[in-house]
């Protein structure tokens, strides 16, 4: 082919049209062979290339990121291999630079994902220590009722206990008061306002002591007003020993009442609290002869 | 994805390791030539997820016909712009493509409007991006077609109403220009 016939040819514009794919198969078949056979075409059609390849990179458009990870996803390309595998080529410096970055992008989603794993497991324990303290507050519950009841109960059987020991005091000083000599013991008898009433009285014949045991006693409850009052009938006249409350007020199974020289009698009558001066007579209790 | 952007290879490189078929390469590769593939079929399907179906069809393309690749009948990137532009085109003829215009209802088409926009240029060039779009108006509308259209030279001849042989010279014309501005 001369150099004219090749110009035209170049010029023709064939070859633009080889470039952007334009050529039906026999066509592109001749443009090959032209090439193989004549630099200046070779050189032409990658002037026009380059030009083409210029042109597209001027009007790039960026697609949106998940084309790229639908391709891999379709392709079955794991991009986290990818990552990590080397380039089987010279790789250019610029990879080496840049895979601290791939790297620590990596770190941080495993921290970030640590983090999350550490969230869960917050709240697991969270959960699990407000059930705790839940069944715990409960049997705290539980346990201060018991408290309660078993004081209850401690209380209950101290005052058994105490009514116990009042009881054994004035037990204890019935039987050895029968067996003394030195006491003497008066019974007294209930009278026309008690008739059911009854008590003991016991004198010390050798220092005239006059001592009461409200266990050897059952007189009627007196109200708020009224207690009794103890009496010697010394030579037809009454004298007071003392007065004394019901068994309910008394802290002591015994009580020493005023001492006397000499009693025909003993007897006991209500009178307002305080004692009188003179017994009632009308509400005479209970009596006993010496 | 930026950290990789600034992956680049030589074309012996990169063909070399397409053909062996290292998934490696294949994210150098997308990160290097995405944009632009994605720019041609852009102009060509102005519907913005066919055209990001026909990008991710391209790739596969690439990646599955790599062998059939031959350096010495031209560049690695003439060569995938072509698959672009062949499957964008075929694409552009479809069914799939037709029924979908149809589907479009006025909502999608102000964000579809947008997206169409949004053309990424590289900064230091923006003055050959001015040269380029000062072509003469004959010869930027046979490129706009046989380019951006896909419009083969004939279809572009009946178009326009010209004789083949002036559509040809147009284009060649319409490219030397291009040539001067990037030389």
């Amino acid at each position: 082919m001369s150099v004219e016939n090749l110009k035209a040819y170049i010029e023709s514009g064939v070859l633009e049209l080889y470039v952007l794919g334009d050529l039906s198969p026999e066509e592109t078949v001749q443009v090959e062979e032209m090439a193989s056979r004549y630099p200046e075409v070779r050189d032409e059609i990658a002037a026009i290339e380059q030009a083409m390849e210029q042109y597209a990179m001027q009007n790039a458009v960026e697609p949106s990121a998940d084309v790229e990870t639908k391709l891999f996803e379709l392709l079955g390309l794991n991009e986290e291999k990818i990552i990590e595998e080397n380039f089987p080529v010279t790789p250019v410096p610029s990879i080496k630079t840049e895979e601290p970055k791939i790297i620590q992008f990596d770190n941080n989603y495993a921290k970030v994902r640590n983090l999350r794993y550490a969230l869960v497991a917050c709240v697991a324990l969270l959960v699990m220590s407000v059930a705790a303290l839940f069944v715990t507050y409960n049997k705290l519950n539980d346990a201060h009722n018991e408290i309660a009841s078993l004081n209850f109960d401690k209380q209950k059987f101290a005052g058994v206990v105490s009514k116990l020991e009042f009881d054994n005091q004035g037990l204890s000083n019935m039987a050895e008061m029968n067996d003394s000599k030195e006491w003497a013991t008066i019974r007294l008898e209930g009278q026309k306002f008690s008739p059911s009433s009854k008590m003991k009285v016991y004198w010390n014949k050798q220092n005239k002591s006059v001592l009461i045991n409200y266990v050897a006693m059952d007189l009627p409850k007196t109200d708020a007003e009224h207690e009794y009052q103890l009496w010697a009938l010394v030579n037809g006249k009454p004298v007071s020993l003392g007065v004394f409350g019901g068994d309910d007020k008394a802290k002591e199974a015994l009580l020493k009442m005023q001492t006397i020289e000499q009693a025909q009698a003993f007897a006991v009558t209500v009178e307002p609290t305080g004692g009188s001066i003179n017994p009632t007579m009308d509400k005479l209790t209970v009596m006993g002869g010496v | 994805m930026s950290a990789l952007k600034k992956l680049t290879l030589t074309e012996p490189e990169l063909v070399l390791a397409l053909q062996s078929k290292d998934p490696a390469i294949l994210k150098t590769l997308y990160s290097m030539y995405s944009s632009s593939l994605y720019g041609v079929i852009s102009r060509i399907i102005t519907h913005t997820e066919l055209a990001e179906d026909v990008l991710q069809e391209t790739f596969v393309k690439i990646w599955q016909s790599a062998s059939h690749y031959d350096n010495t009948k031209g560049r690695l990137f003439t060569w995938m712009m072509n698959i672009a532009r062949n499957l964008s085109i075929d694409k552009l003829r479809s069914k799939d493509f037709k029924n979908s215009l149809k589907n479009q209802d006025i909502e999608n088409n102000v964000s579809f409007v947008d997206e169409q926009n949004k053309v990424t240029f590289n900064p230091d060039v923006l003055g050959v991006k001015q040269l380029v779009e000062n072509l003469k108006p004959d010869l930027q509308a046979v490129l706009d077609l046989v380019y951006y259209k896909g419009f083969t030279h004939v279809e572009a001849a009946e178009k326009l109403e010209l004789p083949l042989g002036t559509v040809k010279t147009r284009i060649r014309l319409a490219i030397i220009e291009l040539r001067r501005n990037f030389n």
